[in-house]
């Protein structure tokens, strides 16, 4: 199924990993070749799961094609790491079916589901050596040893981990562990790929980095992937798709593009980027009769600041500029390459971001501006 | 403190204090043992060798702590094991009393045994009601190995219990991901991991056992045949005081611990695994 | 992973019942429960030998009294072998951080390698069975210039000795977690001499790790019975030495004095536990 589009690489180093499926010996080895050809390959059917009274998650439904990267986004405690465990099997279910290319894995055992993990703290196994910890899979699937050695260099080289393969866990910085991580999960040609928070543990250069090299190899293996975090950036650069979670419900699906600007709630509007979310009456106080939904979320960088003594006609005003609102800027903070204000205006502190350009054009705290609305951006939502 | 005394000065009374009253007595011994009437010579290691009654004296020693230990070690084992999947509260409530318990030692656990399980002891009487035991006998050996593994328990339970509370849950989850079985994360994780604080708390227990003393003197006085309790009647007893002997018998004994020391670090060395994270 | 074994191996397709995992946790409970019994029995046997009137070859004791613990408590012989044991253990403890503590304070000031010897020093008293200690320090001082052997003085010293590895690394704990230098250094420039500064400022600030010491070494050193009995013996009997000579008296007057003394280290180990769950409370606060 591999057999993707740019894959020299996979040719040249990784001949064993084209051999799919061979973990439970599933019925789809001879499915598609593409990600198209299999749009249904993972299945959750209402899946639902509580704790004692809590309800963890309920009505999860989702359907993953093949090679598809898809995330659930949400905040801590909002289920999502239950649900991965769940479909690893580490975790039980009490309602609903998974079905990975037609085959209901709902009540295997961890061992028979041919799922790979990658965990947020690596769970290395601190005995073993780098090799011993990849190859432990095969091992266990009884893999002679010839073969076993050669798929574990195979897939040291991808993660480009070679020159430490004889080390053990406590010897390698958290980026090297958690590649050591997915190369013990892509060495065994997992049907899906889960991983749970995999970056939140690395420093923010080291993330940016894996960040690239995670998102490459998938694309390489055409990976079915299912990938956890609570962070949006993360979630936005990486995925093919995102499912944003929030109290054991998915509360909207899409690509980045379509999450991030057109959140359909307060609360996906309030954990995508900073958005501005207002009331019908704030929204009515702000862009006049235009809005007459409940809420209405505005991106910061939707907004536009004009000095009021700057009489230029707005040469950087979208076309569908609401009527300009007097307000005062209440603080300023620069975040690079950004500025980001907190503009008072009709009662409403808003948040604004606006591209840093020089000290010239930075707007100082507790001067008068107009604030303008590109219309086109605004972004009705449901209570 | 400068203008006062040179600071070294103020370490001067420890150093007084520990020298006399712990290296000293360590440094008479390793002399005398090789003091025979006034010169130097190895009559008295030649005489604990060729003496049935010494011999078999070390022997029982290493016997009676070989077994407590291992059987301390398989019982607190399972017993961390069970502590770890059981519920928070009971989990700090048993450690606490394992705690407790590990300080009851000595003469007063002699005691408690006695009134447990001796001639007339409760336990003695009901489990000969129900026809489980004949004849038991306390002041035996396998009545010493009964009251030794009983507090060799505690022990090993507060060695260790960290140890076991570092397996990571994660560990079995990515294990069983990879295939492994509950056998299979036992043999090829759980216990490689376990190694070294299974090595170092049984030597521990098996050092704890051979310098036991109180626990055995109060039960059976001198009747039972230890290293522990040769060594105090050749310096203490009624008839013949022999220092000399009970020096190089208090060697001997130091030796074996020592051994017994070198050998663990030596295993652990040997399994290349260093424990952290 | 056996949860999940068991579930899925007891579930067809239906949704689980969550009253399936009962049984995999009532193993680890049951194993947890006989450690328990088994580790509790001679306590259990002895108070109740203690609080029975009599207790012959019957299962259940015939009735329940304090006398015993009444009688016991009475006994002159008791109290005098109780005071000489406080005094004993009292006296080993104030020597042993009247010596230490200077050590330790220079060890973290001035000679850092003095901590590495010192932490390799305290292992000594572990490794070394009382037995084999008591064999050297019979010999020593028997006779001689020091005949201190069946004196009191004997024990302090000794006991100062294998006190040492708790009191130590207590001491060496406590001060690692502030800054003594700094302290110090402060407390001089506002005009404090060295002595004022260390009684003033950094005592204060160490005392309670000190005092967690102090419970428990106290409880240790209280259930010390070989160099008591081998160095001193009935010369000066201690409450260890006292037990092991009333080994001929009734059994439900010895089971009092067993509770007793059990129940001593336990308020002990308590009361030092509950001082370092204090410190504990305080750092997180801080």
């Amino acid at each position: 199924m591999i057999t993707l589009t740019a894959a020299p690489y996979a040719r040249d180093h990784l001949p064993t990993l084209d051999r799919r499926d061979t973990v439970a010996d599933a019925p789809a080895r001879q499915q598609g070749t593409t990600t198209t050809a299999s749009p249904d390959y993972l299945r959750l059917e209402s899946l639902a799961k509580r704790f004692g009274e809590t309800q963890v998650f309920s009505q999860i439904d989702a359907v993953i094609a093949k090679g598809e990267f898809v995330t659930l986004l949400g905040p801590s405690g909002c289920g999502k790491s239950t649900l991965l465990r769940a479909i690893a099997g580490l975790n039980s279910l009490d309602e609903g079916r998974i079905v990975v290319s037609g085959e209901e894995i709902t009540a295997l055992p961890p061992q028979q589901r041919g799922v790979g993990m990658v965990f947020q703290h690596y769970a290395l196994f601190p005995n073993m050596r780098v090799t011993d910890n990849v190859a432990f899979g095969l091992r266990m699937q009884k893999v002679p040893q010839e073969e076993r050695r050669r798929r574990v260099d195979e897939v040291l080289r991808l993660v480009e981990l070679r020159e430490h393969a004889d080390k053990f866990p406590h010897q390698l910085s958290g980026g090297q562990c958690q590649r050591v991580a997915l190369a013990r999960a892509l060495v065994v040609e997992p049907r899906i790929l889960l991983m749970d928070e995999p970056l939140s543990a690395l420093d923010a250069r080291i993330r940016r980095h894996l960040r690239q090299q995670l998102r490459d190899i998938q694309k390489t293996l055409g990976l079915t992937t299912l990938f956890v975090t609570h962070d949006q950036e993360e979630a936005l650069m990486m995925s093919d798709r995102i499912f944003l979670m929030h109290d054991g419900r998915i509360l909207q699906q899409g690509d980045a593009e379509a999450l991030y600007t057109r959140p359909c709630s307060h609360q996906a509007a309030g954990f995508m980027g900073h958005y501005n979310v207002l009331s019908g009456h704030q929204a009515h106080a702000l862009l006049g009769e235009v809005s007459r939904a409940a809420r209405v979320a505005l991106r910061p960088e939707a907004i536009y600041l004009q000095l009021v003594s700057d009489t230029t006609p707005g040469g950087e005003l979208p076309t569908h500029a609401g009527p300009g609102c007097r307000g005062v800027i209440r603080r300023r903070q620069l975040l690079g390459n950004v500025v980001r204000y907190a503009v008072e205006c009709s009662g409403i502190e808003l948040s604004v971001d606006a591209l840093n350009r020089g000290s010239c054009h930075l707007l100082a705290e507790e001067c008068e501006v107009l604030v303008f609305v590109d219309l086109d951006e605004v972004q009705e939502i449901e209570e | 403190m400068k203008r006062l005394l040179p600071a070294w000065l103020w370490l001067m009374p420890f150093a007084l204090v520990f020298v006399a009253f712990q290296m000293a007595p360590l440094g008479w011994i390793a002399v005398s043992a090789f003091q025979v009437e006034g010169s130097w010579g190895l009559g008295h290691f030649q005489e604990i060798a060729t003496s049935p009654f010494f011999r078999q004296a070390i022997w029982r020693s290493l016997e009676i702590s070989l077994v407590s230990s291992l059987l301390g070690l398989i019982i607190a084992v399972l017993a961390c094991h069970s502590l770890t999947r059981t519920s928070g509260p009971l989990r700090r409530w048993m450690i606490a009393f394992t705690n407790m318990t590990s300080n009851f030692a000595g003469v007063p656990l002699a005691f408690a045994f006695i009134i447990l399980m001796g001639a007339n002891g409760v336990l003695t009487l009901a489990l000969q009601r129900v026809g489980l035991i004949d004849d038991f006998s306390l002041y035996s050996r396998t009545g010493l190995i009964v009251i030794y593994t009983w507090f060799q328990i505690p022990l090993g339970m507060l060695l260790l219990f960290p140890a076991f509370a570092g397996l990571r849950a994660d560990w079995r989850d990515a294990a069983s991901l990879l295939g492994a079985g509950r056998v299979a994360y036992w043999c090829h994780i759980g216990l490689p991991v376990l190694r070294p604080a299974l090595a170092g708390t049984f030597t521990i227990l098996i050092a704890n056992a051979m310098g036991a003393y109180a626990t055995v003197y109060a039960l059976v006085n001198t009747s039972y045949n230890l290293m522990t309790i040769r060594i105090a009647n050749l310096v203490s007893g009624d008839l013949f005081l022999q220092p000399n002997l009970a020096s190089a018998l208090a060697l001997i004994l130091v030796g074996l611990l020592a051994m017994v020391t070198l050998i663990q670090q030596w295993l652990l060395r040997r399994s290349h695994h260093v424990a952290e994270r | 992973m056996s949860q999940n074994a068991d579930l899925t191996l007891s579930r067809p397709k239906a949704p689980a019942l969550p009253t399936l995992r009962l049984p995999r946790l009532s193993i680890h409970t049951l194993v947890v429960g006989g450690v328990f019994t088994l580790l509790a029995l001679p306590l259990v046997a002895t108070l109740g030998y203690a609080l029975a009137t009599s207790w012959g070859a019957t299962l259940l004791p015939d009735g329940l009294t304090l006398k015993w613990f009444l009688e016991l408590w009475s006994t002159p012989r008791f109290q005098l072998a109780f005071a000489r044991s406080m005094l004993v253990t009292l006296g080993a403890l104030v020597l042993s951080l009247v010596l230490v503590v200077p050590v330790a304070l220079l060890a973290h000031t001035r000679y850092p390698r003095l901590d590495t010897w010192m932490n390799g020093l305290v292992l000594v008293p572990f490794a070394v069975p009382p037995v084999v200690s008591s064999v050297g320090l019979l010999q020593l001082y028997a006779g001689g210039p020091l005949p201190l052997v069946g004196s009191p003085w004997i024990l302090i010293f000794t006991y100062v000795t294998i006190a040492l590895p708790f009191v130590y690394r207590a001491v060496a704990n406590s001060l690692r977690t502030i800054d003594v230098k700094s302290l110090m250094d402060a407390a001089q420039l506002l005009g404090a001499t060295p002595f004022s500064a260390f009684f003033l400022v950094i005592l204060p600030n160490i005392r309670i790790g000190v005092q967690v010491a102090v419970f428990l070494s106290f409880s240790f050193l209280v259930g010390e019975f070989v160099f008591a009995n081998m160095l001193v013996g009935t010369r000066f009997e201690t409450l260890q030495v006292y037990l092991n000579n009333m080994r001929g008296a009734s059994g439900h007057f010895t089971s009092a004095l067993v509770i007793t003394l059990f129940l001593f280290t336990l308020l002990l180990t308590w009361l030092g536990n509950r001082q370092s769950g204090h410190a504990i409370a305080k750092d997180a606060n801080a």
